[in-house]
């Protein structure tokens, strides 16, 4: 809970992982990379045991997310690993034990998360490109973030102009204006997202690729990484398990 | 951004005082000798040197059977050679102290084998004696301004202001046919081939410093050197427009990657976004790369996004409109002033929305000078697209039941066309705002090729002209952007 206090150097969470062989950040450690650049991300901490798990949501008040948080796990919601809008401690409690049995591996911890309010869905992220370097992307997100392929890509780094830009070449522009009754989406923490990936892609040349998606923008506005996932370059020491 | 033209590289390459030709001869079945043949047949200024194992005489020239034997050192040599002659022979140019070099000769990094191999050595040699090299696997550069034209095709037309920078040689030479059809021109166009050496961001530079080029088009299949191609387009863009076509890879590039952002990030994706980034107007086509340019290079900056439609039928005014809004373009009301002086021109039967069908025009002259002029001076304006339609016949018609005997006919119709297009085309002269044309007419036909003579942008359909004033208006905004930020940064 005490990110903001307890922030590590994003040099050093990338050094930790890549010495532990992990071919990508798990999502708790991803996030705490984006956050170092700006990017807002959820409030979340990592439970060891059912009782940390009930007290962390009880810290972040009202409905949370359980995930299986491990730098193994790629694509969580496809395999179950995540259980949503858990009210009571015993909810909390028993989803801790079914995600912690069901993995099926050794995990960081289970993820205990706010939840975020808000149907607008966006994902933003960062590739390389053997000419170009680092590049942004910024499209529609959620789960038909590939069938409807609405997305726009920049070289980093990339200015307000870029991004303001980029938002007027989406298909789904019109949900990032006031929509059915919400408020515009906060342009400048946009801003901020698409240039912190920029220069995490400029700064550290260890990391591959980057997705944050769901990019939930709320009834208000504001708009909060709900999942990422950092990859990391393929190194001598990799893990293989996948 | 380089400043002045003579700086570049390839400033001799374009405008050689001199060319030593190999692999030229009197078999008109080589490629070499097209190609000499392309070259003498423009009437290149300077002298011209064909070296030859055997011949004395190639084509008219002194052949001289080693570089080594000329009088004096070209500025440029072009060889057309067999693969295996090509580096020997670079050899021999470098110790003789030529520095510009276009190699057409193929067979080399294209090619597996021994090719990259080859192509390595040549860039050796090259570096050793600071040879500027185009190609290999090129056809080099057509310079109309300097009687210059290394490509297979005879050039034709006249010097124009498209410079053209291209990763296939075709685009150059067999252009030349579409360009002179619509009376336009290249300034100098450069075919890459291998890149060995210079590549298009070399020849992006030049042609952003060259006087005769109005507007850059690009044909990308693929960059090697990325961000000096963004760096360099966006020094020259705020200056020149430039236009691209890439094609490339829509899906076929898409990498498996291990994240979503991986997955979907195809070149195609890339390019679209490099490209605005470096303030690059994309063409969809090779027809819209030059009917950008066509606009680009010919129009002044418009003031907004209102055009003003003239027709004198309804459909094809309806089909221009909708055209113009699936661009982003708009049809904006006419001012009172305007709708009071087009009084006099239209009759009861026409239409002054816009829109504006006049159905008929009380005087023919009218609707080319007078009517378009009301129009232009309207300040919702900034733009003009209009329709023609000049059938021959139907003027011949009725110049014949006026009386006009039958073997004048023919004259006094092209003369009244004539009239027209002249009037059309002096008011295009004069105006500030810029103005383009469409019909279903030919294009060779002789209203049409007046028009275009006179550098009035023609289109065969309305949907190209939207286009082309959507291209325009695109580059203008961005630049007006651009603009504004560097006041207040």
């Amino acid at each position: 809970m005490n990110q903001e206090i307890n922030m590590p150097a994003p040099g050093k969470i990338l050094a930790e992982a890549i010495d532990r062989g992990q071919s990508a950040l798990s999502e708790f450690q991803s996030k705490r990379l984006l956050a170092c650049y700006g990017v807002p991300v959820t409030r979340e901490a990592l439970a060891k045991d059912a009782g940390q798990a009930m007290e962390i949501a009880r810290q972040i008040g009202g409905p949370v997310a359980l995930k299986a948080c491990s730098a193994l796990l790629m694509h969580k919601s496809e395999r179950s690993l995540v259980m949503l809008n858990l009210k009571s401690d015993d909810e909390v409690r028993r989803a801790y034990e079914k995600l912690a049995s069901a993995a099926g591996f050794e995990l960081e911890g289970v993820l205990v998360q706010q939840m975020i309010d808000g149907h607008r869905e966006l994902m933003a992220g960062l590739m390389r490109d053997s000419q170009f370097g680092p590049c942004v992307m910024l499209g529609l997100g959620g789960v038909l973030t590939e069938a409807m392929d609405d997305a726009v890509m920049r070289m980093a780094p990339v200015n307000e102009d870029d991004v303001a830009d980029m938002m007027a070449g989406l298909r789904c522009k019109d949900i990032l204006g006031a929509f059915r009754g919400q408020s515009p989406a906060e342009v400048l923490t946009l801003v901020a997202v698409l240039t912190g990936l920029g220069r995490i892609g400029l700064e550290h040349e260890s990391v591959a690729e980057i997705d944050i998606n769901p990019l939930i923008i709320s009834p208000k506005g504001r708009i909060v990484a709900v999942d990422a996932l950092v990859v990391l370059k393929k190194g001598k020491n990799h893990a293989v398990t996948h | 951004m380089l400043s002045r033209i003579d700086q570049s590289p390839l400033y001799r390459v374009a405008n050689p005082r001199s060319i030593v030709f190999f692999g030229g001869s009197n078999k008109i079945e080589s490629m070499g000798t097209n190609i000499l043949m392309s070259l003498l047949g423009m009437g290149f200024d300077g002298p011209v040197f064909p070296v030859h194992p055997k011949e004395k005489n190639v084509q008219g020239l002194t052949a001289y059977a080693s570089v080594l034997d000329l009088p004096v050192t070209p500025d440029l040599a072009v060889m057309v050679l067999p693969t295996a002659s090509v580096n020997p022979t670079m050899e021999q140019c470098g110790r003789m102290g030529i520095r510009q070099v276009v190699v057409v000769s193929g067979g080399f990094k294209e090619v597996g084998g021994e090719g990259p191999t080859l192509e390595y050595e040549m860039v050796e040699i090259c570096r050793r004696h600071g040879i500027t090299l185009i190609g290999p696997n090129c056809l080099g550069v057509a310079n109309p301004h300097h009687k210059l034209n290394t490509t297979f095709l005879p050039f034709e037309g006249r010097p124009g202001f498209i410079g053209l920078a291209s990763q296939s040689g075709s685009f150059i030479t067999q252009m030349f046919n579409y360009m002179a059809r619509h009376h336009l021109g290249f300034s100098t166009a450069f075919s890459v081939g291998n890149s060995a050496c210079i590549d298009i961001v070399d020849c992006l530079d030049y042609l952003g410093a060259c006087p005769h080029t109005r507007v850059i088009t690009l044909y990308i299949e693929g960059l090697t050197r990325g961000r000096a191609f963004v760096e360099t387009a966006r020094a020259i863009s705020p200056q020149k427009p430039i236009v691209a076509l890439y094609v490339g890879g829509s899906q076929a590039g898409r990498k498996a990657g291990s994240s979503h952002t991986g997955a979907m990030a195809g070149p195609d994706r890339l390019y679209d976004g490099i490209f605005r980034q470096a303030g690059i107007i994309r063409a969809s086509n090779l027809t819209e790369l030059f009917d950008f340019a066509w606009v680009l290079g010919t129009q002044p900056k418009p003031r907004s996004r209102g055009v003003v439609l003239q027709t004198h039928s309804g459909g094809p005014g309806a089909v221009a409109a909708d055209a113009l809004g699936r661009t982003g373009l708009t049809l904006p009301d006419l001012s009172v002033q305007t709708l009071e002086a087009l009084q006099p021109y239209v009759p009861h039967t026409g239409s002054v929305a816009n829109p504006v069908d006049l159905t008929f025009s009380k005087n023919p002259m009218d609707f080319f000078s007078a009517i378009p002029k009301v129009l232009l001076e309207d300040k919702n304006v900034a733009m003009l697209m209009i329709y023609f339609l000049i059938p021959l016949p139907v003027i011949r018609r009725a110049l014949s039941q006026m009386g006009v005997a039958p073997e004048h006919l023919e004259s006094e119709a092209d003369q009244m066309v004539a009239e027209y297009a002249r009037a059309f085309s002096q008011l295009h002269l004069q105006a500030r705002k810029p103005m383009v044309g469409y019909t279903w007419r030919g294009l060779e036909e002789r209203f049409a090729q007046l028009l275009m003579e006179n550098g009035v942008p023609l289109f065969p359909e309305p949907e190209r002209a939207a286009r082309a004033l959507a291209a325009l208006v695109r580059y203008h905004e961005w630049r007006k952007g651009i603009n504004a930020d560097s006041v207040t940064r």
